[in-house]
């Protein structure tokens, strides 16, 4: 979540608390995007949206508690990696859907200024590690996304999620090591 | 510090300058540890170039609209702290909170017949209760805690520790309490999930539990343990 051009976030937090709808909505746009790929890692498309909004409006309730000295960002993934155990909680024992339309639009998206072969190379890679990253354990699948997918650093993941930069560490060496076991059939293919 | 190690901590930038150099000696010498840094730098590479969802047209209307709704306010939302610390204040307030503790006679059953075999070697998953809350039933579900026994037989051991996914495989925060036919036990409440772990015999030497009903490679040449800790059915609530 890097902040945009304008206000910073806490002088958008202090407008939104004095009942400022346009300060709100400035901070919801500028994160928005960022709650959204962390759902949808976790949750897939299904629920992503949804949990994501709570995440919001969660935030907003909350927003009189927020601590100036915190970094706007790393509350708000607080509150919405608490949504996704909420949300995987409620649906534990159902199968975990993976929406294959959703994948196909990402690698889409991935193909902007390549090479014909290299475009093809990328879809398929983003969209087994995509079904790969869908595929893993919960705990492996947030400390993988927020490390390599969101680009957080281990001492911001360890304040986001509340456990020790070891373990973290340990979690992100393992999801690398099962996603690049099942990611190993793709290169076997293309040699 | 092996190879996959010393490979995991490269990515990530994290070698001390020494070890840097002993791990570029390496990788000129062993064509599998460069192939193995590739497939992680790529695999990286990937991830960061995953394609990040659009936010929907009506997205941040609709999250204003909900947010200043009258009323809004009337739920105060109650932030909770990161995940896991929110966990364990939930399992102590249960713990001390008045419940009542039902059997699964099941799990017990299993369990004793598990101890039996705790007596070669070290075994986990044992004992399972439901706590049932006596608080009123329209408060929001809250997940269910089992009470898991590990069970480990080491008599000429002087401490046993469990490190694992429930304490951040910190071994200090779960020592297991020695019985006097030299096994040695922690009951630890958990919620439903899985988790990985292994034994810390006299603060050295990490060993997985032969017992356990799955393993899994931890990817550095040895083995975890895997407790998959099941929601008690809902006939014996």
């Amino acid at each position: 979540m890097t902040p945009g051009a304008g206000p910073e976030d806490a002088s958008l937090v202090r407008a939104s608390l004095a009942g400022d709808r346009e300060a709100f909505a400035v901070l919801v746009s500028r994160h928005a995007q960022s709650v959204l790929s962390l759902t949808t890692r976790m949750l897939g498309t299904a629920d992503a949206e949804d949990v994501a909004q709570e995440t919001f409006v969660s935030a907003y309730k909350a927003l009189s508690r927020f601590q100036f000295s915190a970094k706007f960002s790393t509350w708000l993934y607080r509150i919405a990696v608490n949504k996704c155990h909420d949300a995987l909680r409620a649906r534990r024992g159902g199968m975990v859907s993976l929406d294959a339309d959703d994948g196909e639009e990402i690698a889409w998206k991935a193909l902007e200024d390549d090479a014909p072969r290299r475009h093809l190379e990328r879809i398929e890679l983003s969209w087994e590690l995509d079904k790969g990253i869908q595929a893993l354990p919960p705990l492996y699948r947030e400390s993988f996304v927020l490390k390599h997918v969101e680009g957080l650093g281990y001492d911001e993941m360890s304040e986001i999620l509340g456990i020790n930069r070891d373990t973290l560490k340990m979690r992100v060496y393992k999801a690398r090591t099962l996603l690049c076991r099942s990611l190993a059939h793709l290169e076997g293919a293309r040699r | 510090m092996n190879h996959e190690q010393l490979a995991q901590r490269f990515v990530d930038q994290e070698l001390s300058a020494e070890e840097r150099i002993q791990f570029v000696v390496a990788l000129g010498r062993d064509e599998a540890l460069r192939e193995r840094v590739l497939e992680l730098e790529r695999l990286m590479l990937g991830a960061s170039r995953l394609a990040r969802p659009s936010v929907p047209e009506g997205f941040v209307a609709n999250v204003v609209r909900s947010s200043f709704a009258p009323g809004a306010w009337d739920d105060e939302e109650q932030v909770r702290g990161p995940a896991v610390g929110r966990s364990r204040n939930w399992v102590i307030e249960r713990l001390w909170a008045p419940r009542a503790l039902h059997w699964n006679l099941a799990g017990a059953a299993a369990a004793a017949c598990l101890i039996l075999l705790a007596l070669s070697g070290g075994v986990a998953q044992a004992l399972r209760w439901r706590a049932a809350s006596t608080v009123a039933s329209n408060e929001p579900a809250a997940p269910p805690v089992v009470l898991v026994r590990l069970v480990m037989v080491q008599p000429g051991a002087k401490v046993v520790q469990a490190a694992g996914d429930f304490n951040g495989w910190n071994p200090s925060e779960t020592p297991l309490q020695p019985t006097a036919d030299g096994a040695w036990t922690v009951t630890l409440p958990l919620e439903p999930g899985r988790y990985e772990y292994q034994f810390v015999i006299d603060g050295e030497q990490w060993i997985g539990d032969p017992f356990a009903a799955e393993q899994s490679d931890d990817g550095f040449g040895s083995r975890n343990a895997v407790l998959d800790v099941r929601p008690p059915a809902e006939g014996l609530l």
